[in-house]
């Protein structure tokens, strides 16, 4: 019995650590030889524009709306504002690849796992140029392999950025979609957490 | 060429005065915070539009919105904005009702900064806020307005907000517009247009 029981937990434990070094990979996806160095996320890039969504957070059961602002300040930094319907602060970072800095934070919004995980969000959301590791192809999709383990997909007929996928590795952490319908610019926005209940979304404002 | 530079000059000099704020004197702030409160305790009920302006100094263009504003005595309050999308959000019996593009939802207004929150909000439409425990208050006027400028006590208020600036038309006793200054210098203003005191307003209008 003993013995048994001592097979199955080394099996299982095999098991295990096989199941848990297989890296993340995209079903049904070839990968193919890269030729383009930068993959561009143009929605956020015009530093000629405000642009101004209206937000929905679900955020472990609770609902905030408001307004969200971004403004591309130059080749690096994006300046970001959150604001509730009535116009106030609530949020207003200043972002680039490597610098975040805090320029407001609501009080009850103060709190470091809310920033990081909100700078790290924004960053992928805002962030233009990013550097190409690999590539693949699926159906009507080329998907490109960028630094800290992000996927975007590329959608080969409209040639709009559908998706981008941030994953540990191992599995997908976040999602976020993109409609639209040219290169420049997103309708809407949804970015969802998987391993957190946290969902953010987008949607254009229009007058 | 000289005489156009001249008057030139003269027009934009005279621009300036119009607009400048002069400090009331003592007799004038007694007198006008009366006629304010005696005003405001004759209102029943508001009834108005309004135009929301955001000012943030990175932006290029300021973000506007509008809607309607209706108040009952004490503090029943629906603000409603119509454009660039419907959103509502209506203060009665110490609680908030939200309606948001449909999605309605309640929240409990019982804390302290809700209340402070909602009488600066109550107070900014009808003008009686002259609270000298919750601000540091100055008057000014110029040619066409009376203008009250609060700057809060409490931390929590002046985090958010640095200074608050009510603006009277000389010849009525309401505010016409609020400007809530944050402490970055970027700013809310908010005009009302078409008010109408006293008006009979259908329950309807406040409930969610």
């Amino acid at each position: 019995m003993q013995k048994l029981m001592m097979r199955y937990l080394l099996i299982s434990t095999f098991f295990c650590l096989f199941l848990s070094c297989k890296s993340y990979q995209i079903p049904d996806a070839v990968e193919v030889e890269n030729t383009l160095p930068v993959v561009q996320n143009q929605y956020f890039s015009d530093a000629s524009l405000d642009y101004v969504y209206k937000t929905h957070i679900e955020i472990y059961g609770n609902d905030m709306s408001g307004i969200f602002i971004v403004k591309r300040m130059n080749d690096s930094i994006h300046r970001m504002v959150l604001t509730t319907d009535f116009g106030n602060k609530l949020l207003d970072f200043e972002i680039s690849k490597n610098t975040f800095k805090v320029n407001y934070v609501f009080d009850k919004l103060d709190k470091k796992i809310i920033l990081n995980t909100l700078r790290d969000d924004f960053r992928t959301l805002l962030q233009v140029n990013n550097k190409v590791l690999k590539k693949y192809n699926r159906n009507n999709e080329t998907i490109y392999r960028t630094e800290n383990n992000q996927y975007y997909y590329i959608d080969l007929i409209t040639n709009n950025l559908n998706k981008i996928i941030k994953t540990n590795k191992r599995k997908e952490k976040v999602i976020f979609t993109f409609n639209s319908k040219k290169t420049t610019f997103a309708e809407n926005i949804s970015i969802q957490h998987h391993n957190i209940k946290l969902k953010i979304e987008f949607n254009q404002i229009i007058n | 060429m000289k005489t156009k530079l001249l008057l030139l000059t003269i027009l934009l000099c005279s621009f300036k005065i119009s607009t400048q704020e002069i400090k009331m004197s003592a007799q004038e702030i007694a007198k006008f915070k009366e006629t304010v409160e005696s005003q405001s305790k004759s209102i029943k009920t508001i009834k108005t539009d309004f135009v929301q302006i955001k000012h943030m100094d990175f932006l290029t263009k300021d973000i506007e919105s509008s809607g309607k504003l209706n108040f009952k005595v004490p503090n029943t309050l629906s603000w409603q904005y119509t454009k660039p999308y419907q959103y509502s959000i209506i203060f009665k019996n110490n609680k908030v009702y939200i309606n948001d593009q449909g999605k309605k939802s309640t929240v409990d207004a019982k804390s302290k900064i809700f209340e402070k929150i909602n009488k600066l909000i109550v107070g900014s439409v009808s003008g009686n806020m002259f609270d000298d425990k919750e601000f540091d208050i100055s008057y000014f006027k110029t040619k066409q307005h009376y203008i009250a400028k609060l700057i809060p006590k409490t931390a929590a208020i002046k985090k958010m907000i640095k200074q608050i600036d009510l603006y009277f038309p000389l010849k009525e006793n309401t505010v016409s517009e609020v400007k809530l200054i944050e402490s970055s210098g970027d700013y809310t203003k908010i005009t009302f247009k078409n008010k109408i005191l006293n008006a009979k307003i259908d329950d309807a209008v406040f409930t969610n």
